[in-house]
Parts: structure tokens; C-alpha cells; sequence
């Protein structure tokens, strides 16, 4: 061995040993957040995710294994939003986190109702597309594509691009969430909107797309045959649904989506759980849950372990998602165009 | 005599009182103090239940941020209110109210005539079935409507065109006209329990008198029937109109999607679907909502000051029916129709669908008992029940009492304080849920934490109690004012107390109406959604909560069975209370 080669070969030991000692000294901190999440017992979780068994099955999963109760508080994003403003300006430090859509937490981030949450080990697995910062945890991802009638659409009509659907032929067929009001509807208009122009969406009011804010049953309108197409499917509803005569279709340009973040509140009356938490979150085993159920996972790794009929779904290309400085004006511009 | 009967009540006052003469100084010096220390008690209940948390949204309407954040006090809220837009949307409200309200009011009047003074057959069973479809969830109603009233595919076109071989479209519930006809489905049988009683309670001699004094049956029901019944018309009237201007579920699901939007769904855009909520305009919108409804109080109260109304006096009277002989069939015609177009479909939909794994698809294949079971494991469901039934059973007889008592002392005393009492008791109803439901948040998160309101049943169970005062006090002020005063008069002079009087004369002659507005504020509570899910906290959740959960993941059809089981709760009160109004009259 030359003594280049040692002299390389020995720093690389010796950063090898640094760099285990550090991780062994990771592991001992993480040891201690553990302990002391335990001592905490329990945790309160203000989420906008409502009704969703995928959801429980993983606070189940995290209580059986560090039997740390989770206690969640479900309504919707603005519900939710309000009655952490109103309980901290209080000096109510109830919830300890938040898990809500990227603009709402955008704008509570603004509002200064986070803290830190200290580092999180599996942070190192999110995937390039969904960034993490000292403050916000990607979660999971809500994907939107489109949604067909099956005995009504043939498989040559079958629209591949979202272009497609300025088709003369689906005039007055098109059921779609509201692009006027937060939701599915408003980040399908920002997205492509961006992506098309104002053009496209002025062509698109002329189909007389109608609007519904009654979300949950408009898979079942178009499944029944009310409309033929729907916009903007949630995929992760898929699962509920597949037995009626339906299609989820990602049209060629990708899926708009919207990224649910976990953040930890300020003053968090438990914090080490509510880390403890984020970081279970974002296991592989636990992201599998919410991929299986037709969420996009933020980790890596993942995607390729999904059943077969939501995988190439979940694998077709993110299109583009919102943004809380862009979105009141563009809501005031769907309403201009969509009148 | 006169003297006698001074003797005879001084001494059944004595006997009353059970104390010698002389320790009644300090037990009248508290009678005398008690009067006002009451009103002052009160006073202080209200203002806590609804002008507290009415202050904290009027704090909301004049300030640019919501309570807790940093801002400026301006008019900007209702400076935005002054919009074309906004005029339209107020137009709609109204026209939309009124139009449902009108057609409600008539039809529940002939509903109630027929059930409580014809001889149309099986009125017993009809009675039930037409208040039925008040107690079924919007939310449910809705669905139901929008399956079977849909141009493309609903039920009742696919009929027609099958029945005429044509291809057009017999109705559309996504029209104003079907906005209208959901809400209707809430109001008509809102007002038929209002009026009913009042129907059954009245001195038929009356009547009597007038066909005796050469009047027509039209003639004395538009002249007897119909103006005694005013006091409680009109306050059905006038709740049934407010409650249309506030309601949400009907507009949302039918009117928004062909652009038909009212006071409540420019409301929930502002704090739900923007980006920056914004309070400050839904709060301004909520006051001027608010305004216009207290013009209508006071037109009411102009329209029935001076005038006697009073149907159930001390003298015994046999309670009949008229015999309209081969017209009680078609009497019984009109009830049946009522029936079969708001609770036989709809509810036939509902029960039809719990059966099959998907709303709306009848496949054998996909027969199924899961949405059963599933709700009979459900855990979050029973503990959700249990707070509901305690806050339902509570909340309904707290709320009960409390409007009997503000109702005694605004419709039988000359108090001072007795309007106030009454308007403040009134306040909660003027106010849209959603934002009211935003006021009891502001209010009971801001209050010292000494006090273990936020975050407990307490504070649902406050907030009920405050959403049910409005209805509470109609109905008991309804039943007070058809009371003659001498029999109240005839109980203080045979030594009887305040309280006294009021529980065994005045709630025992008018129990009827205490039972129907106890079952009304029970299942109002069973429904309340905007000021619960502000309220609730984990493991104080309610049944409404725990449908919305269920319904926004996609499970509809568990929410029928949790509606089919609400219905047959009703079914099971109103048969209950039906038996003791009949044992009751049988005791008259």
C-alpha cells in the first residue's frame, strides 16, 4: 500500500468511526425521545383528514407500539385552523399537531402557531418532490385524476389528456367539485391553469361543467350515471368504489395534487410524542397504509410495493400543486371565469 | 262573604306556609327581594348564553381580524355587505323563505286541522308520519332527493319517461323549485307540531257558537279557528321563516350548483372556502341577516298586542271532531299523499339503499348487512351516542324549563325586564348557526381557564341549551297565551305559590306543548352540527360530528343506518307522547 493509499485509507476509517459514533450518539438521543414520549403517554392530533379508516389504522399502529395514545381532532382545514388561532391567542395549548393540506399550513405558518420539531431520523427518506423543513413533515399526498363512467364512456373516448375534455362531446357532461371554493376544484384550476392558460379554462366553462360542493357523493352520481365524467377524483377513494362501474384515469400531463404536512403546535403540551409520532409517520410500513389506500407516499421506496391496479396510478408524474400567495386571487379568477 | 273569603285564604296561607304569622316579615322580605334577584339571575343566564357570545361576534363584525389578533376597528364588514352581488343574495333568501314558508304554513295548518279536528281515518298513525321527516338528517333527505329527482337519471323521470314514452323531464331538484320543496320537507311538519296541540287544545264551543250563530264551516274557521290559532301561526310563521333564511343544506346541495346562492352559503364561502377566512364580512352579513329578522318580531308583536287569544278556560269542555262524512276520505287522501311524497320515498330510498352496498345500485349481488355491522362495531358511534343522549336528554329539559319560565314571565307578568328577557332569549335564533357556532368558539375558548367550559360537554351542552331557548319559549309562550288568566288567578287564591302555580296550573294545562318542544330541542340537538364540531374535543364527540366523519369518507350508506335509527327514536318518542296526550285528555 502506498502512502497515498494508507493516508486515504485511514481517513476514511477514521470518518467511518466518526460518523458511527455520531450515529450511535443519534441513536442514544433518539433513545431518549422515545423514553420521554412514553413518559408523555398520549398526544393530541388536529387533523382536516376526516373519516378516514387509513388514517386510524395508523394511530392504531403507533399505540400499540409505544402505547402512546392518540387523541385526534377532526374537522375541516378552516375549522381546524380557527380553533388553534383562537385556543393559542388564549394561552390554550391543547393539540399538539397539526396535519393539514400545505396551504393552510402555509398560512398558519405565517401566523407563527408552529414550533420546530428538532430532528426526525426518517426525514432522510422523503422523496426530492416534497421538501421538509425545521417545521413541516410531508405526510401524504391526496392525487387528482379524472374519473369516468364506464358503461358510458367507450375505451376509444376515453380522454388521455385533460385537453380532451374540451371535446364538443362532453358538453353538459362534466360533474366537477367546485373551482370557485377550496378543495379538489380549486387546486385542479391552479394547476392547470398554469399549465394550459387562461384559455383552456375558458374553453372549459363553455362545456358547462356543473359544479357540486357535495364531494362525497359525487363519485356515486357519476357511477350511477348522472354524468359521465368527474373532476377532480381523489384517488385515495378509489378502493371504496372499484366495484362500481367506474375509472380513475391520469391523463398524460400527470396529477394535480395537494400535500398534507404534519407540523407540531406551539407549546406542544407533548412534544417528544408528537415527534415520536412524525417520525412513525413516515415509516415505509405506515406510508404503505396510506399508498395502498390510493395516497401518494412521501417517502422513497414505496410506490413499487403498491397493489397492482393503484400502482401505475400512483407512479404516473405529479402535475403541480398550490400555493397559499397564489390562492385567493386565483379563486376570485375561477369566479370571474366560471360566473 | 267577602270577609269569609279574605278569612278562608289568609288562613289557607297560614296552612300554605306552615309558619306563625310573624316569622312571614322576613319570608315576604325575601319574596319581595326573590322577584327581582330572579330576573337579575336570569338576566345573567342569557346574557351568558347568548349575548356573550353575540358580543364576541359583533366584536368580529367591526374589527378587521378575529378576537386574539392584531387589528383595527372599522365598518369594512358591512361596507362589503353593500354589493349588487350581495343584494341578489339577500333577494334569493328571502323570496326563497318566504315562498317555502307560506306553502309550509298552509299546508301544515290543513294537516293539523285534519288530524286534530276531523274524523278522517287513522289519524293516529298519520299524526306520527307526517312529523317524520323533520327528524331525518338533511344531509340525508338530500341524497335521497337527488337520486330520485335528478333530469338525468332520477327515479321519478325515469318513471315518467317509461309511464309517457317521452324524453323530457317531469322535475329537477337542482332548480329553485327544488330547493324550496327540501326545505319544505323540514318546515311543513316544523309547523304542523307547532299547531297541532294548539288545534286539539282548543274549546270546541267556541266553534260551536259560531255555526249556532248562522256562520259557515268556512266562515268559522277563518273567523274562530284561524284567528285564535294566530299567536301560534304566526310564531311558527316567524320560526319557520328565520330558520329558511338560515338554512344551508337545502341551497348547498340544490341551489349552488345551478348558482342559486343564499345568505348562508355566501356565508360558509367566507370563512370556509377562502384561502384568509374572512370573519369580518360573514359576522356583518349574520347582523344584517339579523336585523331583518327582528323587523319581523316586531311586526309580530304589533300584529297580535291587544287581543285575547285565550281557548283553554277553567270551565270543562268535551273536545270533538267535525264529521265531514264522505269527505274525510279525501281529507284522508291529502295526508296520505303528504306521506307518501316526504317520508314513504325518501325514507323508502334511505331504508331501500342500507340494504345494498351502494346508494342507488339495487343488484342482488350486492345485498349486504356490513353498513349494519358496521355500526354496530363502531365504537366511536357509541361512545359519539352516549354524549348525545346525555346532552340530548339534559340539554332538552334544561332548554324546556328555561322557556317555560322566560315564556311565563314575558307572556303572564307585567315584570319590568320582561322584553329584554324575551329578546335575549330570542338573540340565538336571529343568528346563522355556522356563525353563531364561530361566536361560542370565541366566547367560551377566551374565558378565565378557571372556568372548565372549553374543551368539555359543558360547552355543547351551554350551546344547545342557548339554540334551543328560541323554540322552547315559542312554543311555551304559544300554550301560556291560550291559558285564561283565571285559573292561574284561582290557584293564588287558594294559597298556591309562584312556582306552584306555574308547574301544577300552567305547565300541567300546557305539558302538551311542553312534550312537542321537549322532542323538537331533543332532536335539534341530535342534528346540531355548526356550533359541535367548533365544541367538540377528543372524546366529547356527538352523534352530528360523528355522521359528517362518516359521510365526508365516503360512507353514505352508514349514515342511513344512523338515520333509520334516529327515525325509529322518533317513532318511539312521539309514540310515548301521544299515548299521554291522549290519557291526559281522557283525564279532562
Amino acid at each position: 500500500m502506498t502512502p497515498i493509499r494508507r493516508k486515504t485509507f485511514l481517513a476514511m476509517a477514521a470518518s467511518l468511526a466518526v460518523a458511527g459514533h455520531a450515529a450511535a450518539q443519534d441513536d442514544a438521543e433518539w433513545q431518549k425521545i422515545v423514553e420521554a414520549a412514553k413518559k408523555e403517554g398520549k398526544l393530541t392530533l388536529y387533523t382536516a383528514t376526516i373519516g378516514s379508516p387509513w388514517h386510524k389504522a395508523v394511530f392504531q399502529a403507533f399505540e400499540k407500539t409505544y402505547g402512546i395514545h392518540v387523541e385526534p381532532l377532526e374537522a375541516r382545514a378552516s375549522e381546524i385552523r380557527e380553533r388553534v388561532r383562537v385556543e393559542q391567542a388564549a394561552g390554550r395549548f391543547v393539540g399538539d399537531i397539526h396535519h393539514n393540506g400545505s396551504t393552510t399550513t402555509g398560512l398558519m405558518l405565517r401566523d407563527g402557531n408552529f414550533q420546530p420539531h428538532g430532528s426526525i431520523p426518517n426525514l432522510k427518506n422523503i422523496e426530492a418532490t416534497y421538501k421538509a423543513d425545521d417545521i413541516r413533515v410531508p405526510a401524504e399526498v391526496i392525487s387528482y385524476c379524472l374519473l369516468i363512467n364506464r358503461s358510458q364512456v367507450k375505451p376509444a373516448d376515453e380522454p388521455k389528456s385533460w385537453k380532451d375534455l374540451l371535446d364538443p362531446r362532453w358538453k353538459g357532461k362534466i360533474l366537477s367539485d367546485d373551482f370557485r371554493a377550496l378543495g379538489g376544484g380549486a387546486v385542479f384550476f391552479m394547476v392547470t391553469y398554469d399549465a394550459f392558460g387562461k384559455e383552456f379554462h375558458e374553453k372549459l366553462a363553455a362545456q358547462k361543467p356543473v359544479f357540486s360542493r357535495d364531494i362525497a357523493n359525487s363519485e356515486r352520481r357519476t357511477a350511477r350515471g348522472e354524468f359521465p365524467l368527474y373532476l377532480p377524483f381523489s384517488l385515495q377513494d378509489y378502493n371504496q368504489i372499484k366495484s362500481l362501474p367506474v375509472k380513475p384515469i391520469v391523463p398524460a400531463e400527470g396529477r394535480p395534487y395537494i400535500l398534507f404536512q404534519l407540523s407540531m403546535l406551539k407549546n406542544a403540551p407533548h412534544p417528544n410524542a408528537a415527534r415520536l409520532f412524525m417520525n412513525f409517520y413516515l415509516e415505509h410500513e405506515q406510508q404503505l397504509v396510506f399508498a395502498n389506500a390510493g395516497y401518494n407516499p412521501v417517502v422513497t421506496g414505496v410506490v413499487e410495493k403498491v397493489v397492482d391496479d393503484l400502482r401505475p396510478l400512483l407512479a404516473a408524474k405529479a402535475m403541480g400543486t398550490t400555493s397559499p400567495e397564489k390562492q385567493d386571487a386565483m379563486l376570485e379568477l375561477a369566479k370571474q371565469i366560471y360566473s | 262573604m267577602g270577609s269569609a273569603a279574605l278569612w278562608q285564604r289568609s288562613d289557607r296561607a297560614t296552612v300554605a306556609g306552615a309558619l306563625p304569622l310573624q316569622a312571614d316579615l322576613p319570608l315576604a322580605r325575601v319574596r319581595r327581594l326573590g322577584r327581582p334577584a330572579g330576573i337579575a339571575a336570569l338576566l345573567l343566564l342569557l346574557g351568558f348564553l347568548s349575548v356573550y357570545p353575540m358580543a364576541m361576534l359583533l366584536y368580529g363584525s367591526l374589527h378587521s381580524t378575529p378576537p386574539g389578533m392584531a387589528g383595527e376597528f372599522n365598518l369594512d364588514g358591512y361596507a362589503s355587505l353593500l354589493t349588487q352581488a350581495n343584494l341578489i343574495v339577500l333577494a334569493n333568501t328571502v323570496g326563497i323563505s318566504l315562498v317555502k314558508t307560506v306553502l309550509s304554513i298552509a299546508l301544515a295548518i290543513l294537516l293539523a286541522w285534519i288530524i286534530a279536528r276531523t274524523d278522517t281515518p287513522g289519524r293516529g298513525l298519520l299524526e306520527v308520519l307526517i312529523t317524520l321527516p323533520f327528524f331525518i338528517p338533511p344531509i340525508l333527505t338530500a341524497t335521497a332527493w337527488a337520486m330520485l329527482g335528478n333530469a338525468q337519471v332520477g327515479t321519478i323521470n325515469l318513471f315518467w319517461r317509461w309511464l309517457t314514452g317521452s324524453d323530457g323531464t317531469l322535475v329537477d331538484v337542482y332548480s329553485y323549485g327544488g330547493v324550496i320543496w327540501h326545505m319544505m320537507q323540514y318546515s311543513t311538519p316544523f309547523i304542523f307540531l307547532f299547531v297541532v296541540d294548539a288545534f286539539r287544545a282548543m274549546d270546541p264551543s267556541l266553534e260551536e257558537s259560531s255555526r249556532m250563530s248562522g256562520a259557515t264551516r268556512w266562515q268559522t274557521f277563518w273567523r274562530i279557528t284561524f284567528v285564535l290559532m294566530l299567536p301560534v301561526t304566526t310564531s311558527a310563521f316567524i320560526l319557520s321563516f328565520i330558520r329558511g333564511m338560515e338554512s344551508f343544506e337545502s341551497a348547498v346541495f340544490f341551489g349552488t350548483p345551478v348558482g342559486i346562492n343564499v345568505i348562508t352559503t355566501a356565508i360558509y364561502d367566507s370563512i370556509t372556502q377562502r384561502g384568509q377566512p374572512d370573519y369580518q364580512f360573514a359576522t356583518s352579513l349574520g347582523f344584517a341577516a339579523m336585523v331583518l329578522m327582528f323587523l319581523l318580531l316586531v311586526l309580530q308583536s304589533r300584529l297580535l298586542k291587544g287581543r285575547s287569544f285565550t281557548t283553554v278556560t277553567g270551565k270543562g269542555y268535551a273536545p270533538n271532531v267535525t264529521r265531514l262524512g264522505g269527505l274525510r276520505w279525501m281529507t284522508f287522501g291529502i295526508c296520505v299523499a303528504f306521506v307518501v311524497a316526504t317520508v314513504v320515498m325518501p325514507i323508502g330510498q334511505l331504508l331501500l339503499s342500507s340494504f345494498f352496498q351502494f346508494f342507488g345500485f339495487y343488484q342482488l349481488d350486492m345485498l349486504t348487512l356490513d353498513h349494519y355491522r358496521a355500526i354496530w362495531t363502531n365504537d366511536e358511534f357509541w361512545s359519539a351516542l352516549a354524549n348525545t343522549m346525555l346532552l340530548g336528554f339534559a340539554g332538552a329539559t334544561a332548554t324546556m324549563a328555561l322557556g317555560a319560565i322566560v315564556a311565563y314571565i314575558t307572556t303572564r307578568t307585567t315584570w319590568p325586564g320582561r322584553r329584554l328577557i324575551d329578546l335575549m332569549a330570542w338573540l340565538p335564533w336571529m343568528m346563522p348557526g355556522m356563525v353563531l357556532g364561530v361566536g361560542f368558539l370565541w366566547g367560551f375558548a377566551t374565558l378565565p381557564h378557571e372556568i372548565p367550559i372549553y374543551g368539555t360537554l359543558w360547552a355543547l351542552f351551554l350551546a344547545y341549551v342557548a339554540l334551543g331557548t328560541p323554540v322552547s319559549v315559542r312554543v311555551m309562550s304559544g300554550a301560556y297565551q291560550q291559558i285564561a288568566r283565571d285559573i292561574e288567578e284561582c290557584s293564588r287564591v287558594h294559597g298556591a305559590g309562584w312556582w306552584q302555580t306555574l308547574v301544577r296550573i300552567l305547565i300541567a294545562l300546557a305539558w302538551p306543548a311542553f312534550a312537542v318542544g321537549w322532542v323538537l330541542v331533543f332532536f335539534g340537538i341530535m342534528r346540531e352540527l355548526s356550533a359541535s364540531i367548533l365544541l367538540y374535543a377528543p372524546g366529547t364527540s356527538v352523534l352530528s360530528v360523528t355522521m359528517l366523519k362518516m359521510w365526508v369518507g365516503g360512507k353514505p350508506e352508514e349514515v342511513s343506518v344512523i338515520g333509520l335509527f334516529m327515525l325509529a327514536l322518533v317513532l318511539l318518542f312521539r309514540w310515548v307522547q301521544l299515548r299521554f296526550i291522549k290519557s291526559r285528555l281522557n283525564t279532562l
